[in-house]
Parts: C-alpha cells; structure tokens; sequence
C-alpha cells in the first residue's frame, strides 16, 4: 500500500507529467481559458491514460513476452490507444449526446497525446506490477489535470491584463510554465 | 456481381490487414537482424567497464549475478552491478571488490539524471571516493558514512551510495558463502 | 514549374510554417531533448527517417488508402518505422539510445508527422511529400538547435557535440545557469524565443 501511494505521489507532482517529463503538452497549451473545460480534458485523459496502462500491461504480460516479441511493443501500445479511445467515442457519441458535443472533438486528440503513449512506456520501463501500473496511470492523470486547471484559471485571469503584444497567447503560456514548474521542484525533497 | 460487391465491401478491411502484415513483417525481419547486435552491445558495454575498473582482467565469468574476475596472476576478484533509483530513473552501477571486506571502486554504466547536474555521479571526483571503502562506509556523510554527495546532485548522489551500499552488503555476503563453499 | 512547387514545400517547413515556433507541433520531444546538442541531433535523425518514411509510403500508397481506415493505417505506418529506428539505435548507437529515453518511442504520436501523413503526403504526389518532410525537418532541427544551444551554452557552461568540445564560457563555465538545463528552464527559453520573433516580425503575434 505504502508503495502504491509512493507511485501515485511520484507521478502527480515529483515527476507531474507535464511540468517535469513534458507529456501530454499540445492540451496543456491549447486548453481554452475556461476551468471547465480544463477539467473536462483533464478526466477524459485521465480516463484513457489508466485503461491503456491497464491493456498495456496485460498485451505486455501475456502477449510479448510469452511469444517473445517484445520489439512489438510501440506499434501494439499505439494501436492498443487508437481502438480504446474509438470506442469510447462511439460510447459517449451513443450515451450522452450533450457531453459529446462539450468535448466530443479533443477526443481524437487524446490519440496523439503524449502522455497516455507516455504512461504505457513509463510502466513498461519501471517494471511495475499490474496495481502499480493502474496507480500510476491515475497518479499521472491526477498531476495532468491538477496542472491544466491551474494552467486555465491563471490564464482566465490573464485575459484582463495588459499583455505585451509580443507575448500574448503561447509565450506568456510558457512563462507561466517556468513558474509552475519552478514551483514544483519544491516536490523533489519529498520522498 | 457478388463477388465484386463483397470485395468492394470489405476493401478497406482488406488493406488494413495487408498494411498490417507487411509492417509485422518488415518488423520481424528487423528484429531478427538486430537482436544480437543488441545484445553484444550490452555485453561490450559491461566489458569494457569490468577492464576499467580490473586492468589485468584476462577473462571474466558471470554466475548468479556476481562477475567473477580471473586476472593473470591468478588472482580471483568479483564484481557486481547495483541497481539504484535515481531523479530520472534507474542508475546500473557496476562495484568492484578488492578483497572481501573493501570495494575496489565503481562505475556507472547507465543512467538518465539530469545533464550537468545530476548526471555528474559518473565523474571521477565523485566515484573516486569508493575505492578502498568497506561496505560499511559507504553512506552519506551525515549519515556516519565516508562519501560526500555531489552538490546539486543529492537525489542522484545519494541513490547511487544507496544502491552500492545495500548491494555490497548483500554480495559480499554471498561471495563469503561462495569462498567458503570451495 | 515542378522545382519551384518542390522548393516552395521545402521552404515553407523553415520559418513560415516552422514546426515549432509556429505550428506549435512536436512540443514534448522538443522540451525535453534539447538538454544538449547530441541529443538533438539525435532526435533529428529520428524524427527525419520517420517523418521522411512515412510521407513517401503513404504518398506513394494514396490511391490504395480507403477513406474509413486510413488512420490506422497511418498509425501502423509510422509506428512500424519508429519501431524499427528504435531497434537500430539501440543497436548501433546505445548510449544516444539510452539518451533518448522514452522519447524515442513517443516518435509515434509526435503530431508533426501524423498531421503531414494527414494533411500533405495522402494527397500529393511522392516528390512533393518528400519536399514537404524535409522542409518540415530541417524547421524542426533549426528549432532543437537552438533551443538545445541555449541551454547546453548556458546551462552548462560548455558546447560540445559527440565528444567535440567546441569552448568553455569564462564566467558561465564555474558557475552555469543550472536553471536552463532543468524543465522550467526548456520552457523559459522556447517562450522567450517565440517572444522575440514575434517582436522582431519574423514570426506573427497573435
């Protein structure tokens, strides 16, 4: 259990997917400047992020390595992503027509997202085991989602201020980023 | 035509299973022609750093995770690798015994920490500091041991002492059994 | 004429339509592999034998990609190709490897490729593709190199590359601006990059 929330600590803020390893960077930036949506974002990748680390570790544990073909790994994992968030669309598209239209469009994103593949290789290196694996994925979404919302409320706050013409929109983006991250380093010592 | 209409039906399917195919061929083929260059390159890597640290190493054996070292003196030496969680993940060390109860010194044979900061635990100034220490002294400073942590580099420092200090530990006790099993 | 259609692809990659600095494409791998020159360059030569790679297949397959499945497709494509630069590297060159970490694999879903398989190589012929992904690269490259310049000079104090020390700043080489070498400061640079060809017209404010 100790283990279990040292994972899920070290991926939420000591190793934040976002602000530390550089996953999942392309909604961080593109996230509109509303808390909501931030949010929204943050749970629908949260949600792909632990089922693939789940699949993941399965196809890698039953299917790789007994037939070894491990080198089969990243075409597997991607392919693995691509179908879950398919049918997750599909889902939600049939479900809840409502919360498809609120974010019905990020979710072929989620696709490309960095950090979902991210999370899949991540688990994979580390060698975790299959409850190790799942923590980790929440961990990392957790940390993902926490950084979005910050990102978006401070961004909320921005839109009133006099922002050099220059800086507006990705620069100023970054700039907030080297604060939070400068901020985070602070989690280093905990462990 | 039937024959044609299923064809057409079934078409994208069709070329997604041949993209597939020839893509988990070409892939096989890549693997069979790299896996052992992959390996030597692991075995390379470890041998070039057993000769470091051993100058008259004339061959070496592996067994039970513990490299044992036949210089041409006839003399027997050991080694193992310690493995070490550091800032940006796994650390391989490679430790050296000189005899029994003290390390002959230690190399760092892989590692990811930061460059520049934390990725300055494979510089002499630091690994300099095991050689000739008993397993017992390898700790912090702080903490009673004889090695000093890198400034700016705690977390990658004090996993490598870390690591070599519970690997020798565990080792040596293991090579004492093996010698006096002989 | 055919070389000035060829040369407008290629050079629309550079500045106009770079990668980085304006498309905001392939951010992650960009953050995080221009801790040093090496392995950007490294990266580089990945992302170039992929990108390069997958716009000449699907180019040269378009007529065959049906509509439905042309994603997965895609996805096979370039996942088999970094599969392979991945077994290769680890083969021949494993320190640079092990340099590039997870990132090399991440290859696959680096959107400047899947977007160019998307948006150009399905839909124009081979030598445009071609054109289209080395001008997409050497965007990309100019953008790591910077970038990576910045922060190994002075984050470190040192420029070298694969063992060729070029100098060792005065001050910088004692005491370095550690802060660039670290996460916050691969952010810092690229915002303050982006800032300054905003202001200087080489690149369009928002």
């Amino acid at each position: 259990m100790n283990e279990l929330i040292v994972i899920f600590i070290g991926m939420a803020l000591i190793n934040n997917f976002i602000i530390v390893r550089f996953l999942g960077l392309c909604p961080f930036f593109g996230v509109s400047k509303h808390l909501g949506s931030a949010l929204s974002m943050g749970a629908a990748v949260t949600i792909v992020m632990t089922i693939s680390a789940l699949a993941a570790w399965l196809i890698e544990a039953y299917i790789l390595i007994p037939f070894d073909i491990e080198y089969m790994y990243i075409v597997m994992f991607i392919l693995v992503i691509a179908t879950l968030v398919q049918i997750i669309e599909l889902f939600i598209k049939k479900t809840n027509a409502q919360l498809y239209f609120a974010f019905g469009i990020y979710l072929p994103l989620i696709t490309t997202n960095c950090a979902v593949l991210g999370i899949t290789l991540i688990n994979r290196i580390e060698g975790f085991s299959l409850s190790g694996s799942v923590v980790a994925a929440l961990g990392a979404g957790a940390g993902f989602t926490l950084i979005l919302a910050m990102m978006s409320g401070i961004r909320e706050k921005l839109e009133t201020a006099n922002t050099p013409k220059s800086m507006r929109g990705l620069p100023v983006a970054f700039l907030i980023a080297t604060l939070l991250g400068l901020a985070f380093s602070g989690f280093g010592g905990m462990i | 035509m039937s024959a044609k209409n299923t064809l057409k039906k079934f078409y994208p399917v069709i070329v997604l299973t041949a993209v597939v195919a020839i893509s988990v061929g070409l892939l096989s083929l890549t693997d069979n022609l790299t896996r052992e260059k992959i390996e030597w390159q692991k075995e390379q890597k470890i041998q070039r750093l057993l000769f470091d640290l051993f100058p008259d190493m004339s061959r070496y054996d592996l067994e039970n995770e513990i490299y044992i070292i036949y210089s041409t003196e006839d003399k027997v030496s050991y080694a193992f690798v310690a493995v070490g969680k550091g800032y940006g993940g796994e650390i391989n060390i490679l430790v050296g015994l000189e005899d029994e109860n003290t390390l002959k010194g230690i190399s760092i044979i892989s590692q990811v920490e930061t460059p520049g900061l934390g990725n300055r635990i494979t510089e002499s100034y630091f690994t300099d500091q095991f050689a000739g220490l008993s397993a017992d002294e390898v700790a912090r400073r702080r903490d009673g041991g004889q090695v000093d942590t890198i400034t700016g580099a705690t977390m990658s420092s004090s996993a490598v002492i870390k690591a070599v200090r519970a690997a020798a530990m565990e080792k040596i006790k293991l090579i004492k059994d093996r010698e006096q099993g002989k | 004429m055919k070389m000035g259609k060829f040369g407008k692809e290629f050079t629309k990659g550079l500045i106009i339509s770079n990668p980085v600095f304006v498309l905001a494409l392939g951010l992650c791998p960009t953050l995080a592999v221009t801790t040093t020159l090496d392995n950007a360059l490294g990266m580089t030569l990945a992302v170039v034998i992929v990108l390069l790679g997958a716009n000449i297949i699907v180019a040269a397959i378009r007529n065959f990609i049906p509509t439905i499945t042309r994603i997965p497709i895609f996805i096979v494509i370039i996942a088999s190709l970094v599969t392979m630069v991945d077994l290769q590297f680890q083969a021949y060159v494993p320190d640079l490897h092990a340099s590039l970490g997870i990132f090399l694999p991440l290859v696959v879903v680096n959107c400047i490729i899947l977007a160019r398989a998307e948006a150009f190589a399905s839909k124009n012929p081979i030598l445009h593709s071609i054109a289209d992904a080395l001008g997409m690269t050497v965007g990309f490259m100019i953008a790591l190199l910077m970038i990576s310049a910045i922060r190994q000079t002075l984050g470190t104090g040192n420029l070298s590359v694969f063992g060729f020390h070029f100098f060792t700043l005065p001050v910088l080489g004692e005491q370095p601006i550690a802060l660039l070498i670290l996460p916050p400061g691969a952010f810092l640079v690229i915002g303050l990059i982006m800032a300054i060809f905003r202001r200087t017209g080489v690149m369009k404010s928002e």
